[in-house]
């Protein structure tokens, strides 16, 4: 550590105003620390110019720069060169960034302060927070009712530790109760998830709240307090029998999240027949009685008397957890984002989930390919009345994944899942021709590769060129691609074009992350604490991720993610013992600690 | 077949104006939303190759660059945001001064100096013979206007001389721009041991020159947004083709001392040549200025220089029109003077060595290729 070092400490605070951060509380902490001899807002210096900061870093004898703010990078490369300018060496201009440890909110202000001691006395961070210890609560929160957070639950609950689940639609199963077959192995997905979910529901350790939210987060690593909005189902669980009177009867459609909209459910409804709990839910955006005050139907028709109660309200419950795991999952990529697929435009180009749907035996049509077609209501739905047999079928990957214009990363799944859906449809209709436009053909787990040349042999056309476009000429869909490696344009007539759509953050991530004063990264996945050495951990002791809501990765990788969230879990309470990251200390408790180091 | 590394071409096509088409991963998006490619032109990705590997001579005898219009399409929807349309610009540039042998117009590309120097020398070599061969409209203004009041140009600068002159130098332009169609010619085909293209083919594809020259047909397969720019690009042709045969054709009509009505073809004529090169000029202008487009976003030095010259060139032809037919003998005088000593280098410049030689490459290269295929097809 260089002691003759004399700082300057430049303030961004663009962003603060949405975060109630109070800058002055900062500034007054940073006039304290030794060896800052200057503040300075990043407006003013860019106000007066250049010169100015020069000659006042020349006067003031300044050597070292902190920028500190919410993302200060941006500033970076404009102070170098003033440091530059003044005959300094451009280096010594550190950050102090807020965001990189996930100090966002208002309440995060005293590790933000930590955070530019830091910058100024040279510490890392990293080390300067690893404070001591907490006792830990034995009970686990599990955000997310998923495959992962499920299989995190089990692993807890098998331990004989009291787990919450909270999942924010009426079911739990996530996404991997929607598919049919799992890549490679093709073995039945239900088949998996099914006994999972139902052991879920039994577990006297797991106490499951659909239809829930978390909407507060206080307290330590070890010992957080929890406020959970258990939205009102308006149907009694312990009371509804399952029997389906009320929906059979109900009056309101709209289209259904587990079908991925690909046919239409009731206002009151069941997720789907294998749902946990087994219970029906109404749904109050669109349910009649809720948005008009007129219809109870349902209630009527309802056999059990008190089940249904229309009337009901929403409750928040409040928890003490020591321990929390996210696992909040993903969403897909919006194919009409990139409107030279014709998504949205044309009924023939359908997204890989709904393709899943279609395939699936418990899906809309029963496992049949069919038209989507416009019903008397508009809604563009997948009927059984419309059943056909696609001739030819062209599978597009990367949609939305690999790009710049909109996701830049790999999905990582898309490849693996367009060769299940082929060989699926392939399984399905004999006759057909599947094609398969491709980048780069990423095969790249235990027995993918396999996989892909087992496509490959069973007739798949697979064409390495990213099709460009779908149109529609005269009465035909054209797919337009560069088959790079025969050295032609194909423009092949199909019937029915398949988008592999990317995966992408969860609508809630950046909310859940700010509840929770944890980091996303750029793409909004949550950051992990060291991706190689924790790559569970977050930058709060006692947080945890697990599954897509980190990173895309596939069933298997999010199952044993889950798994190693819940060792960490399991490891804290069989310590009693959790090491608390704490990241507010005084001013002279810092320094203690840095010139100790 | 044997192909030689160049390692200085992605250095060199920098100079040339491309961007970032390091990035491409060969997706085959570019290629595939292309309306023009087809199976036997497949662009922009392969050309991209050819420079990424730096395979010069490949790119020499490649007529695929002359075949892109520059709607844009590739790099708007390239994953990488490679640039693909803009390498196919700069390959066009760089073309350009492959064909030319004289090594100017690689002179022109990679050097704003050169140009410049270029442009002023020229204008002062204009200047001097136009001081020399003119006489200076001294005295009385009455004794220099005709009976209609107009100027009496042709005893100032008579026809024949700048007839003479402008024959010279059309002559010396078409003498730079064959030979450098000759070698485009000798790489594209000549070069070319895969096929064998005989006489027979040339005459088939004759029409194409002509028929591509005046319409710039192939763009008419871009989409809607692209066509406005053609249209508008067809305008500029239209007016540049309609003076050019004016002035270098009919000088004798064109430059009277008789001041016409209105109406009469040769002012009638002119006016609409004008503001249909006025309209392009502006156009143009302001689709790089505010990078409306793909095309307009990266603007070489030589695009800026011939918006300039040429704008200049069309304004001091009206100005001098104007003061003729109003009667103001000296400043017709200067004004033609300052006419000459723009639209001169201009033409010298542009035409051979820099963008307006696409105006002979393109439809060239469209013919090219066609006999090419031609022969392809016979094998
Ligand atoms: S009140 Fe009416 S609309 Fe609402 S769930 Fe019951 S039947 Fe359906
Ligand atoms: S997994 Fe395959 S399809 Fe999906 S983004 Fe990656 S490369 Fe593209
Ligand atoms: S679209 Fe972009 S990345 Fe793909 S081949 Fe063309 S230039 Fe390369
Ligand atoms: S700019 Fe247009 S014409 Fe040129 S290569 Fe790209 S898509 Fe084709």
């Amino acid at each position: 550590m260089n002691y003759s070092d004399n700082v300057g400490v430049v303030f961004v605070n663009e962003g603060a105003e949405n975060n109630g951060f109070n800058f002055n509380e900062l500034k007054e902490y940073a006039r304290k620390l030794n060896k800052v001899t200057s503040i300075w807002d990043i407006q003013e210096i860019l106000q007066k110019g250049k010169k100015w900061i020069i000659s006042e870093i020349k006067e003031k004898n300044i050597n070292k720069l902190v920028i500190a703010g919410i993302e200060p990078g941006f500033y970076k490369t404009f102070l170098a060169n003033v440091m530059l300018e003044c005959g300094n060496n451009p280096e010594k201009v550190y950050l102090a960034s807020f965001s990189e440890y996930a100090a966002t909110t208002k309440n995060d202000i005293d590790k933000a302060k930590t955070i530019i001691a830091c910058a100024v006395y040279n510490a890392d961070y990293e080390k300067i927070v690893d404070f001591g210890e907490n006792s830990v609560n034995t009970n686990t929160l599990v955000i997310g009712g998923g495959i992962a957070g499920i299989q995190a639950s089990l692993e807890i609950a098998a331990s004989k530790n009291k787990v919450y689940l909270v999942e924010k639609s009426g079911t739990i199963g996530g996404h991997m109760a929607m598919f049919d077959k799992t890549f490679p192995t093709l073995d039945c997905a239900a088949c998996i998830l099914t006994p999972k979910m139902v052991e879920v529901g039994q577990n006297p350790y797991i106490e499951l709240m659909t239809y829930s939210e978390v909407l507060e987060v206080n307290g330590e690593p070890g010992n957080y307090q929890v406020k959970i909005l258990k939205k009102a189902r308006r149907v009694d669980l312990a009371k509804c029998i399952g029997c389906g009177q009320c929906a059979e009867k109900c009056p309101t459609r709209t289209p259904s999240e587990f079908d991925a909209g690909t046919k239409l459910r009731k206002a009151i409804y069941i997720p789907f027949p294998q749902a946990v709990p087994n219970k029906y839910l109404i749904d109050e955006k669109v349910c009649t009685y809720v948005q008009t005050g007129k219809c109870g139907i349902c209630v009527k028709f309802c056999p059990v008397p008190g089940c249904i109660n229309l009337d009901e309200k929403d409750k928040i419950v409040e928890i003490t957890v020591g321990n929390i795991i996210v696992a909040i999952g993903y969403k897909v990529f919006d194919a009409r984002k990139i409107e030279q697929y014709g998504y949205g435009k044309y009924p023939e180009v359908i997204t890989s989930l709904e393709l899943e749907r279609l395939i699936n035996a418990s899906g809309p049509t029963g496992g049949k390919i069919a038209r989507r077609v416009q019903d008397k209501k508009g809604f563009w739905i997948f009927s059984p009345d419309e059943i056909y047999e696609p001739k030819s079928i062209a599978i597009i990957h990367c949609i939305g994944s690999r790009d710049e214009n909109y996701n830049k990363y790999c999905s990582k799944v898309c490849c693996m899942y367009s060769l299940k859906l082929a060989h699926l449809l392939k399984e399905k209709l004999h006759d057909s021709e599947v094609t398969e436009y491709y980048i780069d053909m990423r095969a790249f787990g235990k027995g993918y590769e396999e996989f892909y040349n087992r496509i490959k042999n069973e007739g798949v056309n697979i064409v390495r060129g990213k099709a460009a476009k779908v149109e529609k000429i005269g009465n035909d869909l054209i797919v337009r691609a560069e088959d790079i490696e025969n050295g032609k344009i194909i423009e092949q007539k199909v019937d029915l074009v398949v988008l592999a759509v990317g995966l992408e953050a969860s609508e809630d991530a950046k909310k859940i992350a700010q509840i929770l004063g944890i980091s996303v990264d750029e793409n909004g996945f949550f950051n992990e604490f060291n991706n190689i050495s924790e790559p569970v951990d977050t930058h709060k002791g006692g947080i945890y991720v697990a599954g897509l809501c980190q990173g895309p990765k596939d069933i298997p990788d999010s199952v044993a993610q889950a798994s190693a969230a819940a060792a960490r879990v399991l490891q804290s309470i069989a310590k009693q013992k959790i090491n608390n990251r704490k990241q507010n200390f005084s001013i002279s408790e810092v320094e203690a600690k840095i010139f100790n180091a | 077949m044997n192909a030689r590394v160049n390692l200085n071409v992605k250095k060199d096509l920098l100079k040339y104006g491309a961007k970032d088409w390091n990035e491409c991963f060969h997706c085959g998006n570019c290629t595939a939303i292309c309306p023009l490619t087809d199976d036997n032109s497949l662009f922009p990705r392969r050309a991209i190759r050819l420079a990424q590997m730096g395979l010069k001579d490949k790119i020499k005898e490649n007529v695929v660059p002359w075949l892109c219009y520059y709607c844009g399409d590739c790099s708007k929807t390239c994953p990488r945001n490679a640039n693909p349309g803009e390498l196919m610009m700069s390959l066009r540039r760089y073309l350009i001064s492959l064909y030319d042998w004289t090594g100017i117009s690689r002179l022109v590309y990679t050097s704003k100096k050169f140009e410049l120097i270029a442009i002023v020398v020229i204008a002062i070599f204009v200047m001097i013979l136009y001081i020399n061969f003119t006489v200076y409209p001294a005295g009385d203004p009455n004794k220099w206007l005709g009976e209609d009041g107009g100027v009496l140009i042709n005893n100032m600068a008579h026809w024949r001389k700048i007839h003479l002159a402008d024959l010279i130098m059309a002559g010396l332009l078409s003498f730079f721009l064959i030979t450098n169609i000759i070698n485009m010619w000798y790489h594209m085909i000549l070069k070319d041991k895969t096929v064998k293209v005989n006489i027979l083919d040339y005459i088939k594809g004759l029409y194409l020159l002509p028929l591509h020259f005046i319409t710039q047909k192939r763009f008419s397969k871009c989409d809607e947004s692209v066509k406005t720019y053609w249209y508008i690009h067809l305008l500029l042709v239209i007016g540049y083709v309609t003076m050019f045969t004016m002035i270098v054709g009919f000088l004798e009509w064109f430059q009277t001392d008789k001041v016409h009505p209105f109406w009469h073809p040769q002012r009638l004529f002119g006016y609409i040549a004008t503001v249909f090169l006025f309209l392009g000029i502006i156009y143009f202008y302001y689709n790089r200025r505010k990078k409306l487009r793909e095309n307009s976003k990266y603007s070489h030095h030589t695009d800026w220089a011939f918006l300039v010259l040429l704008f200049l060139t069309v304004l001091t032809g009206i100005l001098m029109h104007y003061f003729r037919i109003s009667g103001m003998p000296k400043l017709t005088y200067i004004t033609y003077l300052l006419h000459l000593m723009i639209a001169v280098p201009m033409l010298v410049i542009e035409v051979p060595f820099s963008k307006w030689s696409h105006l002979a490459y393109r439809p060239f290269a469209i013919y090219f290729s066609y006999i090419k295929n031609l022969a392809y097809k016979r094998k």
